[in-house]
């Protein structure tokens, strides 16, 4: 399990099929905002596979600098995004990211 | 490997805003997609629409509108699934498109408003 304050990172696996991370978001660093809850996994009820376990989702929150290049708007902006446990790895530090 | 439904980010030009607006049908397009998913029924999953339409290829994506792959994805799945066959699905839209004109034949012509 992750906790609020923790910095990770989105995993960039070589997954075929449906997911529910986008690719635009595969590959950066947030900083976990609130545990979510735990629910079915959509990767396996997408084929029919509605026994479980369930597992852990986040919120994690991202820097739009960081995850746009050529982002043109203010450094205070930040994307939240929903992510499965499985997508996410801890990354270097844990202090929130300024 | 970023599949064509997953579009975050990608160049996409001016936006255009309209007023969003809803058809009978795609409204109820979405009622009976609830009622298969139901306690009761659990038939399919959203999860499984997108699944399903994610597999329609490119082409075919983006030539129908959001409710139409839905519908679409919802016939995918029902036949694979083994529930409705695509000819048990001719043949009630046949039965309903024949219904519907003979309900319009019979009807009085509306009379014009003074």
């Amino acid at each position: 399990m992750f906790r609020p304050g923790q910095r990770v990172r989105v995993r960039n696996p070589r997954k075929t099929g449906h997911v529910r991370t986008p690719s635009f978001i595969r590959g950066k660093t947030g900083v976990v905002e609130t545990w979510v809850g735990t629910f079915l996994n959509p990767e396996e009820i997408a084929y029919g596979r509605t026994g479980g376990p369930a597992v852990h989702n986040y919120r994690v929150v991202f820097r739009q600098h960081d995850v746009w290049p050529d982002y043109a708007g203010s450094r205070g902006d930040r994307l939240y995004l929903e992510v499965y446990e499985h997508w996410l790895e801890p990354a270097a530090g844990n202090l929130r990211g300024g | 490997m970023r599949g064509y439904h997953d579009i975050g980010g990608q160049p996409a030009g001016r936006v255009r805003k309209l007023p969003e607006t809803f058809d009978g049908w795609e409204a109820q397009a979405e009622i009976v997609r609830n009622l298969l998913a139901d306690a009761g029924r659990r038939m399919t999953y959203v999860d499984e629409l997108r699944r399903a339409y994610e597999s329609f290829g490119a082409e075919k994506y983006k030539a129908l509108s959001f409710y139409e792959r839905r519908v679409e994805a919802l016939l995918y799945l029902l036949e694979e699934k083994g529930i409705v066959s695509r000819e048990e699905l001719d043949a009630r839209i046949a039965h309903i498109t024949l219904r519907e004109r003979e309900r319009q034949r019979s009807e009085p012509k509306p009379r014009r408003a003074r």
